[in-house]
């Protein structure tokens, strides 16, 4: 399973993230290793964009609680939009769609 | 009456084909099972499987390191006595000064790789066949196999390269042991003169006696290991066979050990 | 999904041979619960043995995600098994690894996946039967219902598309069975898991169902939803249902008639 991932600035120290595919055990280290030097660029928002990913697994739910957790130790935003019905599913067995910032559209996303 | 001979001649051969094709399906089962350990050990890591050492460590402190305290006591005490029986019939001839040389080839060539062995299948094999039947019994064998991971690469292989090291260590550490114990009852109660039984010793051992020791005691490694390991893997049924076994085990790779000195010794006899 | 046709098997051989399970048939769906009920020897647990690969047919096919399994061996077979997940009945943890150690190997031997991000996954697992927090304690240290938890935990470690239970809720705590019951919903329904649930306990099995099968000594006496099962007029499966001792499912194991029996022992 091939995945997608589409690199954006909008604005200044903010970057967006479009993630086309599946994110599984096979594609998570992708993800992750897209992710990882984001944080180290004094990036002050990264937000994900989840449209485009129709299934997601614990391994890449597992990849954006990392996300979370470097969001949190380099104070900058992370956040999560346009999930589709059965990535949110996921979420709420998972029992983190709370934990995450999520919002509807992008454009959300960047106003706050 | 007759029939009742014959009866019992026929029974007794029935018995003798049932026993001997036991002995056959347990020999080949032992054979297949060391083969495809033999491959998980070494061959698959050639083709891009590498070995996790973490648990070969593991097994390595378990029987390595936690065996030589009785290692050490049990060669210790075998050279010793080796003196002062060879000194009893050496003195006789009056040939007391060569107390040394006898206990350190008989320790080198025969005594400290086979002792070290037995020692090993004792301590060793029966934890072995203890812990892996346990494992069997509780269907962990059965979830390692659904889990698509090899039992035999995930259990038997570290334990394979661990006593493959660990056991000509721990024969090699014997050695010196069985010679230091034969040295100071040689030097004190027999009152040799220590130079003399230094010269006389190293005039008698060569490096030929400690490679074939060695080469021994690998053999006695796989022996151990993967007569331990069937002796696991053929367990059915609940915790009772588990204790069986683990003795079966001991027993047998105690006697395959002295089968398998047998052959060598014989074989380093005619062809070095 | 998975399909098994014609399932036959027997142990033993000429007059010890026994047959254990005869003519098997069953379908189980996508997201779906099936239950495979029935007593002890009725040949449910070996029903799961023949799924998961540990036994091979006498004859019969097994289909599962359209490939036949029954005959695999090797790295087709193993290739089949990373597809689904089990849950022994005895947990069947690794007793020299801790909690975390366990629910982590399927992911550490399988897959790529860094570190820190199987930590997080084996703490997700772990908070979805509810035990986050025992990352480092040893089997040996916790309660048969915790062991069983965990196991579940390990069974869906790589998100598998089927799960295999063996008795999930027999020897456990009223609290804890309904525990295991909802993650065994929440799995199928809401991840779309197929699941394959094989128990004698009746209740349990009623309450999560989709469909039941029902076996009593290598047959299939009933089948269908949990509703049909409970209105079948077939008098074993009303005696099952209700646990009653007497019926057409006899009490004792015993060929012999038991008078016969002890007159005879004097003779000896």
């Amino acid at each position: 399973m091939s995945i997608e991932l589409k690199l954006d600035r909008p604005a200044e120290n903010t970057v967006t993230i479009s993630v086309i595919g599946d994110i599984d055990m096979s594609s998570s280290t992708k993800v992750r290793d897209i992710l990882a030097p984001l944080f180290q660029e004094n990036n002050k928002a990264i937000i994900v964009d989840l449209s485009g990913v129709s299934y997601i697994d614990s391994s890449g739910i597992a990849t954006l609680v990392e996300g979370l957790q470097w969001s949190h130790s380099s104070q900058s935003k992370f956040r999560l939009v346009s999930l589709t019905p059965g990535v949110k599913d996921v979420f709420e067995i998972a029992r983190l769609l709370t934990v995450f910032e999520v919002f509807d559209t992008k454009e959300q996303a960047l106003a706050h | 009456m007759v029939r009742s001979f014959f009866g019992f001649i026929g029974r007794r051969g029935f018995e003798f084909v049932d026993t001997s094709a036991d002995f056959f399906r347990e020999i080949s089962g032992l054979y297949y099972l060391t083969r495809s350990t033999l491959y998980c050990t070494f061959i698959e890591p050639l083709r891009g499987k590498p070995i996790k050492w973490r648990p070969v460590w593991t097994q390595m402190e378990e029987v390595g390191v936690k065996s030589t305290t009785i290692v050490f006591l049990v060669s210790f005490l075998i050279g010793v006595i080796l003196a002062f029986q060879s000194a009893h019939q050496l003195s006789r001839l009056g040939a007391l000064e060569f107390v040394g040389a006898l206990v350190g080839v008989a320790i080198l060539r025969e005594l400290g790789p086979l002792m070290t062995a037995l020692v090993m299948a004792g301590r060793v094999g029966a934890a072995f066949t203890a812990e892996m039947g346990t494992m069997k019994v509780s269907d962990e064998v059965l979830a390692l196999e659904t889990m698509a991971l090899n039992p035999v690469k995930f259990l038997i292989t570290p334990r394979f390269l661990a006593l493959l090291i660990m056991l000509p260590c721990l024969t090699i550490m014997a050695d010196l042991m069985g010679i230091l114990g034969g040295f100071l009852i040689g030097t004190t109660t027999l009152g040799i003169d220590p130079v003399v039984y230094i010269n006389n010793s190293l005039d008698a051992m060569v490096v030929k006696d400690v490679v074939t020791g060695l080469i021994k005691s690998v053999v006695f490694a796989v022996i151990i290991v993967m007569v331990g390991s069937y002796m696991a893997f053929i367990i059915e049924g609940g915790a009772e066979k588990v204790g069986q076994n683990t003795r079966t085990a001991v027993v047998v790779s105690m006697i395959l050990v002295i089968i398998a000195d047998l052959v060598f010794t014989s074989l380093f006899f005619f062809v070095f | 999904m998975i399909e098994i046709n014609h399932l036959r098997k027997s142990f033993g051989e000429g007059d010890k041979k026994i047959v254990v399970l005869d003519d098997f048939n069953a379908k189980m769906e996508k997201g779906q619960i099936t239950s495979i009920i029935g007593g002890s020897g009725s040949g449910k647990s070996t029903v799961l043995k023949h799924l998961i690969g540990a036994y091979t047919p006498d004859s019969g096919e097994i289909w599962i995600d359209g490939e036949e399994v029954s005959l695999l061996k090797g790295e087709a077979a193993n290739s089949v098994r990373k597809k689904f997940g089990i849950m022994f009945q005895s947990g069947a943890l690794f007793n020299s690894l801790t909690v975390e150690d366990n629910v982590a190997l399927p992911m550490r031997e399988h897959t790529e996946l860094n570190e820190s991000t199987i930590q997080i996954m084996v703490k997700m697992k772990l908070e979805m039967v509810g035990l986050r927090g025992a990352e480092h304690l040893k089997p040996s240290q916790i309660s048969g219902g915790m062991v069983k938890r965990i196991a579940l935990a390990r069974a869906i470690a790589l998100d598998p598309k089927i799960v295999f239970y063996d008795e999930p809720s027999a020897g456990l705590d009223p609290i804890s069975i309904g525990v295991i019951d909802k993650l065994i919903m929440d799995l199928s329904h809401k991840m779309g898991i197929t699941s394959v649930v094989v128990t004698h306990e009746i209740p349990s099995a009623m309450r999560i169902s989709d469909k039941i099968i029902m076996l009593f000594k290598g047959i299939i006496i009933a089948s269908g939803s949990p509703d049909e099962i409970r209105n079948s007029d077939d008098p074993r499966v009303q005696q099952f249902i209700e646990g009653s001792p007497d019926g057409p499912i006899p009490f004792s194991k015993s060929q012999t008639d038991y008078g016969e029996e002890l007159k005879e022992m004097s003779q000896v």
